[in-house]
């Protein structure tokens, strides 16, 4: 309306309040989201105790650090080529453990293919009870409840991978189209053998997807939990940074960077693969 | 077509040779994981009645009386993850603005995005162990870790949304003589606020995990008291730990989930109930999965 207005007339200023809706008051609102955002900082400034000028006081001991950090040793790497492999196989062995535990699960937590609430609810609380935990607790629960070493790590891995895989899938199984599952059913197949021969083709290029995802974050996180103990290139890091030796982990540092980065890429090809 | 008689049974399934091979190999790589790794598959066996010994001593009964220090190591830790996320806003905000296409030529634009892209694959914990060096073992010194860390998840999905927002308020804009910073202002900003909005809330929800690891090796809060309580195998104060941590990751993660919503969807809707009732909440959660997949956490 107003642009027909002032078209016609393009010299003269049309009176605006006429025109225009009013626009609704939403600035008390925005006020007061901003005082309890400004409220929770400050707050949480006082907890962490900011010291902003610590950082410039130990500027000296931060650049020679990064000085050393700069500099890595490239004569190390044979002694790291053990724990990459190892936290290349802790990697393959979480993810492929996972994936076959998670993919019955997976069905059992959906409304889509799970026609029991109470199951279906149970199994939702427990995947959102073991989601919440996070993976180097577990690692470290591990280390300490069953044995230090790549055990602990792979257990530790599979119990997230879980949480993650079926959370991921289930939902995808959320918004699949249940046309064959309702026919299937409809033709007399039980619940299993419809969600089965109607919902596993369907959901596949999904679940292989995203268990490539959940590879890609396990190569990340079996570079960490070595550092309570869980075997791997964490282990390693843990011990040359007791002993200040940072051209050791500037090396390792470098070797999980190019470890993801490379991961990384292959990963989405092949998931660009799977959806195209 | 319908002048064709109906064969006889199925057609027989074409075979997928590059399909086959492709979990040939997968096999092959995962059963020379298992082959190569070097454990004592005995302690396999040993490890159900050792966690279940374990978890006995931890929840038969946790010891409540831990409770109070509990809950303050927890707030210091959530303390930790919003002040590193609100400085990972602040620096990153800016930086995502000079990343966005169309916006900054590609000299500017392309570093930019090394920089983040270096910062996602470094893990946070990483990080904070770089970091101690400088600052030593403080809760300052997560809460700098995780800014860190966080700039790398934000500056990305920044200008990604920055890029995706509908190009017509952007000519609109541009073509009523605005300079970049007001196409920025009132061409793109209004459309991306929601999302940027919930992102940053989104990213709070992983500060808050990756808050509790850092205290694993030592930065303060809820994870440095675990991984004492573990290291000394006083169970049952592990076991109120873990309930704590499980409790208010599973709060903080619903009240920021609503908030969320809200901002998206424009309505209050508890995350559990648009979850299990539809398809739209499925995909959206499907999105912020991918977008997670940019950082490892979820």
């Amino acid at each position: 309306m107003s642009a027909a207005v002032s078209m016609s007339k393009p010299t003269e200023h049309p009176p605006p309040a006429q025109q225009r809706p009013v626009r609704p008051r939403t600035w008390w609102k925005a006020a007061a989201v901003l005082v309890v955002v400004a409220a929770v900082t400050v707050w949480s400034a006082i907890a962490v105790e900011v010291d902003f000028g610590a950082l410039f006081r130990n500027a000296g001991n931060a650049s020679r650090t990064i000085g050393q950090l700069l500099q890595p040793d490239y004569s190390y790497f044979p002694e790291t080529v053990r724990p990459l492999l190892e936290t290349l196989e802790t990697a393959v062995i979480s993810t492929a453990v996972a994936a076959v535990l998670s993919l019955p699960i997976s069905f059992l937590a959906s409304r889509a293919t799970d026609p029991s609430t109470p199951l279906l609810v149970a199994v939702r609380f427990v995947m959102n009870v073991i989601r919440s935990i996070p993976d180097l607790l577990y690692a470290s629960l591990f280390v300490t409840a069953v044995a230090t070493g790549a055990l602990s790590g792979i257990l530790a891995l599979v119990l997230f991978n879980i949480g993650i895989l079926v959370k991921l899938v289930s939902e995808a199984l959320d918004g699949l189209d249940r046309g064959g599952q309702e026919a299937a059913l409809a033709a007399g197949s039980g619940w299993i053998k419809a969600d089965r021969s109607a919902m596993l083709p369907e959901i596949s290029p999904i679940y292989i997807s995203q268990t490539i995802y959940v590879l890609e974050l396990n190569i990340r996180a079996s570079t960490v939990i070595g550092l309570v103990g869980a075997g791997g290139l964490g282990m390693l890091i843990d011990k040359v940074r007791t002993f200040y030796q940072y051209h050791y982990l500037s090396l390792v540092i470098l070797e999980i960077l190019v470890l993801v980065v490379v991961l990384e890429f292959v990963s989405s090809y092949a998931r660009r693969k799977l959806v195209r | 077509m319908t002048a064709i008689p109906a064969p006889v049974g199925r057609p027989a399934k074409p075979v997928r040779w590059a399909r086959l091979l492709a979990a040939l190999i997968v096999l092959l790589v995962v059963l020379a994981a298992f082959w190569h790794v070097d454990i004592e598959w005995s302690d396999l066996w040993a490890a159900p009645k050792k966690l279940w010994r374990v978890l006995r001593l931890m929840f038969g009964p946790p010891d409540w009386s831990q409770l109070p220090q509990a809950l303050s190591a927890t707030m210091l830790s959530v303390a930790m993850a919003w002040f590193g996320t609100l400085i990972g806003i602040v620096v990153s905000f800016p930086l995502s603005l000079f990343a966005t296409r169309g916006l900054t030529p590609g000299p500017v634009r392309w570093p930019i995005r090394g920089v983040f892209a270096v910062l996602r694959a470094v893990p946070e914990v990483v990080i904070a162990v770089l970091m101690l060096s400088v600052t030593g073992l403080t809760a300052f010194t997560g809460a700098l870790a995780i800014a860190i860390g966080s700039i790398g998840t934000l500056g990305k999905w920044g200008y990604e949304t920055f890029e995706a927002v509908d190009r017509g308020p952007l000519e609109a804009t541009g073509a009523a003589g605005a300079s970049r910073m007001q196409v920025m202002r009132w061409g793109v900003w209004p459309s991306a606020r929601p999302d940027v909005f919930a992102f940053w809330l989104y990213r709070f929800e992983i500060s808050v995990r990756a808050s509790a690891i850092l205290g694993l090796i030592g930065a303060g809060g809820i994870g440095k008291m675990l991984v004492d309580n573990i290291q000394f195998r006083v169970w049952d104060v592990v076991g109120v730990l873990m309930i704590v941590v499980v409790v208010v990751t599973m709060i903080i993660d619903q009240i920021s989930g609503t908030i969320r919503n809200r901002i998206i969807a424009g309505r209050w809707q508890l995350p559990i109930v648009t979850a299990v009732s539809r398809r739209r909440a499925a995909r959206r959660l499907r999105e912020h999965a991918a977008a997670a997949a940019e950082k490892g956490i979820l």
